[in-house]
C-alpha cells in the first residue's frame, strides 16, 4: 500500500535576514528513502527540523498520515509536538548524540521507557535490535567505549526500537570513514525502509545519496532538483 | 601576547561564554560574602576578654568550622564550574600552536580575574549586609559595627579566595591531557576499593567506644567533655561518611540502575554512578548540619530541662546565645550547600547542552530531564542526612540518654532542621529549571 506519510506545503523560515526555508514543498511516500542534499547553508537541517516537528517553520504546513487519521505537525503545541517526536519518529545525530552515562542497551531501551514499556521488555527488545545490528556482546559498554560507527549502530537501533514510522537521520554518516559509513548506511536502511518504514536523510556524501530512493537537492532554502537513487 | 589574544577571541565567541563567564563570578561573589560575614559576626567574641570569653569563643571556633567544610565545597565548585568549558578553549590553543606554559600562564590568568571579581562584588554585598547581621544579639546586645569587617580584613580575604581559585584551577589543569586534538581526564574511574568501607567501619566503631569511655571518665558529662565528645565524633563521622558514602552511593545506584522502570529512574542512577564522589561532595555540607542538629536539638533539650530550675544572668544569656549559634549556623550552611548544589547544576547543565537539546528532539520532556538530575541530588541528600543523623545520635547517646535524644524538642528540631535543608536544595535545583529548559529548547 503506497501512501503519502508526510506532506510539507510552502515551508518558510527565516533567521534575521537569513532565508533557512524559502518557500519548500515535499511529499514523502511511505517506505521512500529520501535524501536531502546541498552545500552547508543550503537548509538541509531546518528542513529536517519542519519535518520533525522539532522547530515550527514561520508559514506553511507539515502533515503526517497517522494510522488514526491525518495530524497537522505545525498546528500541534510543543508538549503534542514532543510526545509525537517520541511514539512516532526515530532520530539519528551526525554524532550519535547518546547518553553517555547509559550502556548502549539502556540507550536504546530507554526509548521504550519514555514511552512506557516497562523495563524487562524494553531490555529484552533493546537486545534483540542490537543483535540484530552486529552488536551482540557490547550491550553493556557505555558509549565512549565504542566506536563511531559502533554508536551510530546504536542510534539507528534507538531510533527504530519504538516501530517509528519516519526515521530522521542528519549526516549519520559524517563523522565515519568511507568503509564505515557504507556499513552504518546499510544498517540504516536494512532497518528502516526494508522493514516498511520511512527514512528522511540530510548527507553531504553523493555515495551514501545514491543508495537512497530519492534525492532531492536542496539551494538557498528551496528545492531546486529532484533525482532517482537506488 | 598573541595566545593571549586568541584566547580572548575564543572566550568571545564561545556561545557559552557569558554563563561560563558570570557563573563563577557570582559563586565567588557568594563565597566572599558570607565568608566576611561569618568572620564579622564572630568578630564580636574575640572582643571580650571576661570568664565567660573563652567559652564564647570555643563555641565560635566550633561555628567557624561548621562553615568552613560547605565554604570549601561552594569555592571548589566555582573553581570547577568553567574548567571544562576552559579546557576546550585551552585545547584550540594548542591546537594553534601555543606552549604548554602558555596554557598554565591563561589558566591563572582568567581564574584569577574571574576571582577577583567575584570577590570584589562579594564584599561589596558583605558591607551591604553587614547592618543586618549587626542586629544579632548576642549576650543581650547586637553585634552592631562588630559585623563590618574592616577594610584591610577584607582585602586579605579577597586576596585568599583569589589565590584559592587559582590554586584549584592549576590542579584541575594538571589532572587533565590538553592536547591539540581535544580534553581528555588523566585518571580513570577510580576502582571501588572495598577495603576503604571496612577500614571506614572500624574507625568509626573505634571513635564510638573512645568516646563511651571518655563519656563515662567525665562522670555526666562536663560541658569540656561534652565538646571533645562532639568535635571528636564530628570529625569521625565526617572522614568516615566522605569515604563510605561514595561506596553506599555507588551500591544503591547499582541496584536502582539495574531495577529502574521509569527512564528518570534510570537516568539519576547512572548519574551517580558516574561519579558517587562528586554526588555526595555536592550535598556532603548538609551531613555536618543533619549531624549538628542532633547534637543542638539533645543541647537545647537538655538546656530546656536545665532552665526549670533558676539560672543567673549570664547563664541565661549564654542558653540564648547557643540557640542563636545553632540557628545562625544552620541557616549559613544551608545557604552553602544550596548555593553549591545551583552553581553545580548551572556548570552541568551548560556542559550537556547539546544532550538535553537532543533528548528534547527525541522526544524527552524536560520535565522528565528535570526529574532525573532532581532524583540524581536529592537521594545522596536523603542517605547523607539520614546517615550522619544516626552517627551523632549513635555519639551522644552515652552522654545523654535515650530520652533526651528521642525527646520531642530534640525530634522536632531535627525534624524542622532537615526539611529546611532539602527546601533550600530544592530551590538550587528550581533556580537552575528555566536554564535547562532553554538548553533542551536551543
Ligand atoms: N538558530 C539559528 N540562528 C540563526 N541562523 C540560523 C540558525 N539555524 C540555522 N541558521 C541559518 O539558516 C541557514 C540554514 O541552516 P541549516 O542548518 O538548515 O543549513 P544546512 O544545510 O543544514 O547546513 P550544513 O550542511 O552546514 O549543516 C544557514 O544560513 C544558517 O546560518
Ligand atoms: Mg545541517
Amino acid at each position: 500500500m503506497n501512501f503519502t506519510i508526510l506532506s510539507a506545503r510552502d515551508l518558510r523560515l527565516s533567521y534575521g535576514p537569513t532565508r533557512a526555508l524559502d518557500g519548500v514543498s515535499l511529499d514523502v511516500q511511505v517506505g521512500d528513502s529520501v535524501a536531502v542534499m546541498g552545500a552547508s547553508g543550503s537548509g538541509k537541517t531546518s528542513l529536517l527540523h519542519a519535518l520533525a516537528g522539532i522547530l515550527l517553520p514561520d508559514s506553511g504546513a507539515v502533515r503526517l498520515t497517522a494510522p488514526d487519521g491525518p495530524l497537522e505537525i505545525t498546528a500541534l503545541s510543543d508538549r503534542e509536538r514532543t510526545r509525537l517526536r517520541r511514539e512516532r519518529f526515530g532520530f539519528v545525530f551526525q554524532q550519535g548524540l547518546l547518553i553517555p552515562e547509559l550502556t548502549a542497551i539502556e540507550n536504546v531501551a530507554i526509548a521504550l521507557m519514555l514511552n512506557g514499556v516497562d523495563r524487562g521488555a524494553a531490555n529484552q527488545a533493546a537486545a534483540g535490535w542490537l543483535a540484530a545490528l552486529g552488536l551482540a556482546g557490547l550491550e553493556d559498554r557505555r558509549i565512549g567505549q565504542l566506536s563511531g560507527g559502533q554508536a551510530q549502530r546504536v542510534a539507528i537501533a534507538r531510533a527504530q526500537v519504538t516501530g517509528a514510522s519516519v526515521v530522521f537521520a542528519d549526516e549519520p554518516t559524517g563523522a565515519l570513514d568511507s568503509q564505515t559509513s557504507a556499513e552504518v548506511m546499510s544498517a540504516l536502511l536494512d532497518m528502516t525502509v526494508a522493514r516498511g518504514n520511512t527514512l528522511v536523510l540530510v548527507t553531504h556524501d553523493a555515495g551514501v545519496a545514491a543508495r537512497c530512493s530519492r534525492i532531492v537537492d536542496v539551494r538557498d532554502g528551496r528545492i531546486v532538483g529532484e533525482r532517482v537513487g537506488a | 601576547m598573541t595566545t593571549i589574544r586568541l584566547w580572548w577571541l575564543l572566550a568571545r565567541s564561545d556561545r557559552r561564554s557569558a554563563a561560563v563567564l558570570w557563573l563563577p563570578v557570582a559563586a565567588y561573589a557568594v563565597v566572599t560574602t558570607l565568608l566576611l560575614l561569618v568572620i564579622g559576626g564572630s568578630r564580636v567574641f574575640f572582643s571580650w576578654n571576661d570568664d565567660m570569653a573563652f567559652g564564647y569563643q570555643l563555641l565560635a571556633l566550633i561555628a567557624l568550622t561548621l562553615l568552613v567544610v560547605p565554604l570549601g565545597t561552594l569555592g571548589a565548585s566555582a573553581a570547577r564550574l568553567s574548567a571544562r568549558r576552559r579546557d576546550e578553549r585551552l585545547s584550540t590553543l594548542r591546537l594553534l600552536g601555543a606552549t604548554a606554559g602558555a596554557v598554565a600562564a591563561v589558566t591563572v590568568i582568567e581564574s584569577s580575574a574571574l576571582a577577583l571579581l567575584g570577590a570584589a562584588v562579594g564584599a561589596l554585598g558583605a558591607a551591604l549586609l553587614a547592618p543586618l547581621i549587626g542586629l544579632i544579639p548576642f549576650r543581650g546586645e547586637a553585634i552592631g559595627a562588630w559585623a563590618l569587617v574592616p577594610a584591610p580584613e577584607t582585602a586579605l580575604v579577597v586576596a585568599g579566595v583569589v589565590a584559592l581559585a587559582v590554586t584549584s584551577a592549576v590542579v584541575s589543569l594538571r589532572r587533565l591531557v590538553i592536547s591539540p586534538l581535544g580534553v581528555r581526564t588523566r585518571q580513570n574511574a577510580p576502582a571501588q576499593r572495598w577495603w576503604i568501607v571496612v577500614v571506614g567501619v572500624i574507625v568509626l566503631a573505634g571513635a564510638l567506644v573512645a568516646m563511651n569511655l571518655l563519656g563515662a571518665a567525665g562522670s555526666a558529662g562536663g560541658p569540656i567533655t561534652f565538646l571533645v565528645v562532639i568535635v571528636g565524633g564530628f570529625a569521625a563521622t565526617l572522614g568516615v561518611l566522605g569515604l563510605i558514602a561514595p561506596a553506599i552511593l555507588r551500591l544503591m545506584a547499582t541496584r536502582q540502575a539495574r531495577i529502574a522502570t521509569k527512564p528518570e529512574r534510570l537516568l539519576a542512577a547512572r548519574m551517580i554512578l558516574e561519579s558517587p564522589k562528586a554526588a555526595w561532595s555536592q550535598v556532603s555540607g548538609v551531613a555536618m548540619t543533619s549531624f549538628m542538629s542532633v547534637v543542638a536539638g539533645a543541647g537545647v533539650a537538655l538546656m530546656g530541662m536545665a532552665a526549670s530550675s533558676d539560672l543567673s544572668a549570664s547563664d541565661a544569656h549564654l542558653v540564648a546565645d547557643i540557640r542563636t549559634g545553632i540557628l545562625i549556623t544552620v541557616i549559613g550552611s544551608f545557604l552553602m550547600v544550596a548555593c553549591s548544589v545551583g552553581v553545580n547544576q548551572a556548570a552541568g547543565i551548560a556542559d550537556r547542552r547539546e544532550l538535553y537539546s537532543s533528548l528534547h528532539q527525541l522526544g524527552m520532556d524536560t520535565s522528565t530531564m528535570d526529574a532525573a538530575r532532581r532524583r540524581a541530588v536529592l537521594s545522596p541528600l536523603r542517605v547523607t542526612t539520614i546517615g550522619s543523623a544516626l552517627c551523632a545520635a549513635v555519639f551522644i547517646f552515652p552522654l545523654v540518654g535515650l530520652s533526651v535524644i528521642v525527646s520531642p524538642l530534640t525530634l522536632v528540631m531535627v525534624a524542622g532542621v532537615l526539611a529546611a535543608g532539602f527546601a533550600l536544595v530544592w530551590l538550587g535545583l528550581l533556580a537552575t529549571r528555566a536554564q535547562l529548559a532553554r538548553a533542551a529548547r536551543a
